[in-house]
């Protein structure tokens, strides 16, 4: 535990399948045992165990931290003719860029701000919606809303970009046919900033609630029945069992989840925003994000320094976010904590 | 040692802190520009200045080393063609034999093509022959070292090659005093014209559309009477579709960045065209059209290609194409809708001029990481030299690909059902002149050639390669700026014109403008003086 605790400079999925074995309640007492011993003889003494971890230990090391090294090229000039490590080092000046055109601010608060909405009214609503899920009792139904509310997950980016323009487009867009009809006068939705902030967290929750809600419904089940019969001898009603009951049961799943979304808090959904903005600048304060300013800028001028320093501003930040987090919610309650 | 371990290494790090900047997953669309780019040129008039020795194909190989086998790798931008696979096994028979190679074909497929295209020349990628172009930046990665400086391994690898292509030719591509890349020596025009639905011209009785004046006029027409179609046909990509041709129409010398002026005529006085009049005029004139209803509301979220809604009847004109793509235009049309009728009117009887295709549009070079140099020089000069070879690459196999028919080509069955269709594997860099066929349909083509060719103003200024280097930041910065600032004025949706161009200017500053404008005239300043220019 405490070597991962270390090396872990980047939170990774890893973590998962550890907490969700129980490990947390043993933790206390491992740690003692291996204060004494040493970590040479616990080693030794769990060969089997580390011989089986070694896999996916070489997987993440391969995969995820031997590449760290290419973080070097932000502080270089990319050269053709010369590798990584003799390319003239030029420190922070390829993180220029990102501030020079004084949208640094904004871009940060754009990606922090809609993250923030994405993961509180996607979980908050994912919750509401698994909770009632789970009370229905015609199976049935049941099955058929949760089809119904899983399938944009599965609908691309591109095709709801699609789907948008038809909708919103002025000249010919379905909102406009119908405010016609009305007699109503047209809505220029594609230039009206303050609007898509709305449509994006829409269409992200549209697209992203069937998904976290069967999480939550799997959570929901493992829920012991024993409690809800208990707590309905004791009289009850259905409220107070939603309440006491599943909802506290649900915290551990709720700030799991809330943690590895917080990790990428500075990683926005690329394929939203860019689908569905694109090129329109006009929308630009109120929808850029982070990656797509990004992707605009390098698209033209590439340079893979540029492009490292983006990439590492954005690691650092979310790296920084989620140590804090982690830290606050151990001193609160330590059992809820990722490491 | 350690540097050759750095090296084995830089493909795996440069992937790897691509994924960690997070650029990696982008589904980006940009299909509909990189269309455009496509069919930089398909064909045209046969080059005078292009020599016949080449023909017969040399035999007695030149001083180079072909003892060890090896495999090339060739890249070329777009989609491959159906049949790439036969004519590859094809082509290798021969490379067998005479160079002791064989080649792979590959290709980027359009979609996101810029993207790649500077992936496979940083990622260190082992690659003996990419294709070069002024749209793909040649002059820019030439000068940071991207490719191989081929002045000495011409004349060992491919003598009859550097014979046959002119030696001004040799000097045009050049760069910082080395070539980097064999260039085409076909000689085109890709200069834009209107392109409009004569049918309804004549219908509405409207004026031609031979300068802004009338084609505006023309544009009324069309709006007051067909208020259903699109008087123009645009997309997103304002700044290549609306801006830079409005500039090319007003001589400016291509199309310059930074908001950076500099007329034709002129082409020592450099200003800047951001901030002045003419620009104001330009926005001014974008902002009436839109107020017409000329530029829709939504231009900025429009992802159709620029030539879709000409041939599917849905746009009655377009601001600028060239001769090309506007007979490929009028050829689709002509089976589809018979009854319609396009017609194009070259920007060169307004302006007075026209240029020929700079060498530098249409090349190929060695990269750095090519592990065979030599071999890859004497694969290509058999590619443009070999009729064998160039007609394979360029039209497939006779009788089976396409047939001959009174000196035109012919392809056989439909584009569907034929798996390599006239110039399938994009050989726009490597044909050559003396063994090209065309479509009887290109005869429209080289038409309008004809006509250019008497108004021919040579193109000094492509060979003119920028170094960012000492402002790459400003650039990327500005170039945001112009995006969210400028791109709205230039599709004349802002109300306030000078209020907009102020904001976009107080913005543009900041970012760096003046830096960037200041280094880019010192730049253009000594290559004006090198070359001559005056």
């Amino acid at each position: 535990m405490r070597y991962r605790k270390r090396k872990s400079g980047i939170p990774l999925a890893i973590e998962l399948p550890i907490k969700g074995a129980g490990l947390p309640s043993e933790t206390g007492a491992w740690a003692q045992k291996k204060k004494k011993k040493g970590f040479l003889h616990e080693l030794v003494h769990n060969r089997i165990l580390f011989l089986m971890l070694l896999p996916t230990l070489l997987f993440f090391l391969v995969n995820s931290y031997f590449p760290m090294v290419g973080v070097y090229y932000a502080f270089t000039q990319f050269d053709f003719n010369s590798g990584l490590f003799d390319a003239p080092f030029v420190g922070l000046k390829n993180f220029e860029f990102l501030w020079k055109s004084g949208t640094l601010v904004k871009l940060t608060l754009n990606t922090i701000g809609y993250n923030l909405a994405f993961i509180l009214l996607g979980n908050v609503l994912a919750i509401v919606c698994a909770i009632l899920l789970s009370e229905l009792r015609i199976k049935w139904f049941k099955k058929l809303t949760q089809s119904i509310m899983f399938l944009p997950y599965f609908v691309s980016f591109v095709i709801l970009s699609v789907i948008v323009y038809n909708v919103f487009n002025y000249d010919n867009g379905f909102l406009n046919t119908l405010l016609a009809q009305f007699g109503a006068g047209p809505v220029d939705v594609y230039n009206k900033p303050s609007a898509w902030i709305f449509l994006i967290i829409l269409f992200y929750l549209w697209k992203n609630l069937g998904y976290s809600m069967v999480i939550y419904l799997a959570s929901i089940t493992g829920i012991s029945e024993e409690y809800y019969e208990a707590a309905k001898i004791d009289g009850a009603h259905i409220f107070q069992r939603i309440w006491y009951i599943t909802v506290p049961m649900l915290k551990s799943t709720f700030i799991v989840l809330l943690l590895f979304s917080l990790g990428s808090i500075m990683k926005g959904q690329f394929d939203l925003f860019y689908q569905l903005i694109g090129n329109n600048g006009v929308l630009y304060n109120t929808t850029d994000i982070l990656d797509t300013y990004v992707f605009r800028s390098l698209k033209v001028t590439f340079d893979v320094g540029m492009a490292t320093a983006a990439g590492l501003y954005q690691s650092l930040f979310g790296f920084i976010l989620i140590m804090t987090v982690n830290y606050i919610i151990r001193k609160i309650n330590d059992d809820y904590a990722l490491f | 040692m350690k540097k050759k371990a750095g090296r084995k290494t830089l493909a795996t790090l440069t992937t790897t802190a691509l994924a960690l900047s997070l650029l990696a997953g982008c589904g980006g669309n940009n299909s509909n520009s990189n269309a455009n780019k496509g069919s930089a040129g398909t064909e045209g008039k046969t080059n005078t200045a292009a020599t016949t020795e080449g023909n017969a194909a040399p035999a007695a190989e030149t001083g180079i080393d072909t003892s060890k086998k090896v495999e090339l790798q060739f890249y070329m931008l777009g989609d491959a063609p159906k049949d790439l696979p036969i004519i590859q096994d094809e082509i290798n028979k021969m490379a067998q034999e005479d160079l002791n190679a064989t080649v792979k074909f590959n290709y980027t497929s359009w979609t996101d093509w810029d993207q790649k295209y500077k992936l496979l020349l940083s990622s260190g990628q082992a690659i003996d022959l990419i294709f070069t172009a002024d749209w793909t930046q040649y002059q820019s990665y030439a000068k940071r070292g991207a490719f191989l400086a081929i002045d000495d391994l011409l004349p060992k690898a491919a003598p009859e090659l550097q014979k046959f292509v002119p030696e001004s030719m040799w000097e045009d591509v050049k760069v910082d005093g080395k070539i980097y890349t064999v260039p085409a020596t076909f000689k085109e025009y890709v200069t834009n014209g209107f392109v409009y639905r004569e049918d309804l011209r004549k219908k509405y009785n409207l004026p031609a559309p031979k300068d802004l004046a009338t084609y505006e006029a023309y544009m009324d027409g069309i709006k007051a009477n067909e208020p259903d179609m699109m008087p123009i046909s645009l997309n997103s990509d304002i700044g290549n579709n609306l801006h830079y041709i409005y500039t090319e129409l007003n001589k400016m010398v291509g199309a310059l960045p930074y908001g950076m002026g500099v007329k034709y005529e002129t082409p020592t006085t450099v200003y800047s065209y951001w901030g002045s009049d003419e620009q104001k005029e330009e926005l001014k004139t974008m902002k009436r059209w839109a107020d017409k209803g000329f530029i829709p509301k939504n231009v900025l979220n429009i992802k159709d290609t620029m030539q879709d809604p000409i041939t599917s009847g849905k746009a009655a004109s377009m601001f600028g194409d060239n001769p090309n793509r506007f007979n490929d235009m009028k050829m689709k049309i002509s089976t589809t809708h018979p009854e319609w009728e396009l017609a194009y009117s070259p920007f060169g009887r307004t302006t007075g001029y026209a240029t020929p295709v700079h060498p530098i549009h249409n090349g190929f070079a060695i990269p750095k990481s090519s592990k065979n140099p030599e071999r890859a020089l004497a694969f290509y000069q058999k590619l443009v030299l070999d009729k064998r070879y160039n007609q394979l690459t360029q039209y497939g196999i006779e009788g089976k690909n396409y047939t001959v028919e009174g000196g035109y080509y012919k392809l056989v069955g439909t584009s569907q059902s034929n798996g390599f269709s006239r110039e399938g594997m994009n050989g726009w860099a490597w044909r050559n002149p003396e063994f090209m066929l065309f479509d009887k349909g290109f005869d429209g083509v080289k038409a309008i050639f004809d006509e250019l060719d008497k108004i021919q103003k040579p193109d000094l200024f492509l060979g003119f390669a920028e170094d960012y280097s000492s402002y790459q930041a400003e650039k990327a910065a500005l170039e945001q700026v112009e995006k969210q600032y400028l791109f709205p004025l230039e599709a004349g949706l802002v109300d306030d014109v000078d209020k907009g161009l102020e904001t976009f200017m107080q913005k543009a500053k900041q970012a760096g403008l003046e830096k960037i404008q200041a280094e880019w005239t010192k730049q253009w300043n000594a290559y004006t003086a090198e070359k001559g220019i005056k």
